[in-house]
């Protein structure tokens, strides 16, 4: 279900977490369902416990993911997980945003560039 | 909470351990790690009460280990010399083992033949080093330890086996909390399974950390500069440089968003922070020590 790769130099939690947000992306974890416990999906990948709780408690304060006491960690709905996921893209976007105006992007050809167009003169 | 304090162990003239202190944490999947002759095998074989140190003290839960059965019978042991009897088999040695422990599970004993490949009326010399492991990790496995001590585990074992004994150890760490003191120099694997690290070298524990906050602390910085290198900010902790051309490669102390956001001042041409591996983190660190790879031609 998940793949860690061994050469990648991304931290383990952050592979798994990923590999978790990739699956809900694409459908193959719909919301409600629930994710395998941290025992089975630790066993499972041949990682620490501790590893994997610490990759869905990111993932819960990122909004992907609920745990119900007792129950189990479930994926959530998509509305919260299109605001973590908007959060997370926004974030990223920033540093390139940063680049763009360095280089003296003016704000038309960035409101071009948001309609689909070239997004320089 | 398995614990060494200030233990010191002469060997006739060599101080094999030189004040080594060391705590294990409930539940901690603990890796050990170090360059040969570090003290690794003789810091474990203290915590197991085989050695007795020349002073210091060595604690689970506070109780002494040595001479103590009643804190023996809650650990386990698999040393670089698993020793059995000259003729035994497994199931032999499996009721000598029941004798030992009173947690020992029969239920998890018979379970756990579907994982081993193993004959368990073959006598245990008769098989090969990887088999012995197995027969190792099999009975061990069954005592149900609080604490399971690990010395090289994996070595010999093939990388299949590998896998099967480490989801094993995980599932048991995972549903019962058991707190497991692992040395290795396959980092690699550590880096997967283990939550606390500590570095050895020269009879000392260098560095005691936990892994994620040894990752999230060191970042390894590769930077282009416009120009001539600039002065940079005082107060990145940088512990290490290198340059290839004119790509630099810092080590710095400190979470990357932060160093990130330092580094800006220099308007570098490329910055990239990149995690460091447990492995690079070994190196740099035994580096203080004057232990590198040299760079000698034959």
């Amino acid at each position: 279900m998940i793949h860690l790769d061994y050469r990648d130099a991304r931290p383990i939690y952050e592979q798994v977490k990923d590999g978790l947000r990739r699956l809900m992306v694409t459908g193959v974890l719909q919301s409600g369902d629930r994710l395998p416990s941290v025992r089975q999906l630790a066993t499972e990948l041949t990682v620490n416990p501790n590893t994997i709780a610490r990759a869905y408690s990111e993932l819960e304060s990122e909004g992907f993911v609920c745990t119900v006491g007792g129950k189990g960690t479930f994926v959530a709905d998509g509305q919260s997980q299109n605001d973590g996921r908007k959060r997370e893209l926004t974030e990223r976007l920033r540093p390139v945003v940063q680049e763009l105006r360095e280089l003296g992007m003016t704000q038309e050809e960035w409101m071009s560039l948001w309609e689909g167009g070239e997004g320089h003169a | 909470m398995l614990e060494a304090k200030n233990v010191v162990k002469t060997f006739d003239a060599f101080r094999a351990l030189d004040g080594a202190t060391m705590t294990v944490p409930k539940g901690a999947v603990y890796g050990l790690v170090g360059p040969n002759g570090a003290g690794k095998s003789t810091i474990i074989r203290h915590l197991t009460g085989v050695y007795r140190p020349d002073s210091g003290e060595l604690l689970l839960d506070g109780k002494p280990v040595w001479e103590n059965p009643a804190v023996k019978r809650r650990m386990a042991v698999i040393g670089d010399d698993w020793y059995y009897f000259p003729q035994a088999s497994i199931s032999e040695m499996a009721r000598f083992y029941e004798g030992m422990y009173p947690t020992f599970s029969a239920e998890r004993y018979e379970k756990m033949k579907a994982v081993f490949p193993l004959n368990e009326r073959q006598p245990i010399r008769r098989m090969s080093k990887g088999m012995q492991k197995q027969a190792a990790f099999w009975l061990t496995m069954s005592c149900m330890p609080e604490v399971l001590v690990l010395d090289e585990p994996v070595d010999g074992l093939d990388p299949v086996m590998r896998r099967q004994v480490w989801s094993l150890l995980l599932d048991d760490v995972a549903a019962r909390g058991t707190t497991v003191l692992v040395s290795s120099h396959n980092l690699r694997e550590l880096e997967d399974v283990c939550d606390h690290v500590g570095i050895m070298s020269k009879g000392r524990i260098l560095l005691e950390r936990t892994l994620s906050e040894l990752q999230d602390n060191t970042v390894k910085l590769q930077v282009v500069f416009p120009g001539a290198v600039p002065e940079l900010p005082a107060e990145l902790k940088i512990l290490h440089h290198s340059n290839v051309g004119r790509v630099h490669t810092y080590i710095v102390r400190g979470s990357s968003e932060e160093i990130l956001r330092r580094m800006q001042i220099t308007n570098p041409v490329l910055l990239e922070a990149i995690p460091l591996t447990l492995e690079e983190i070994f190196i740099y660190e035994m580096g203080g020590e004057d232990y590198a790879v040299r760079d000698i031609v034959l």
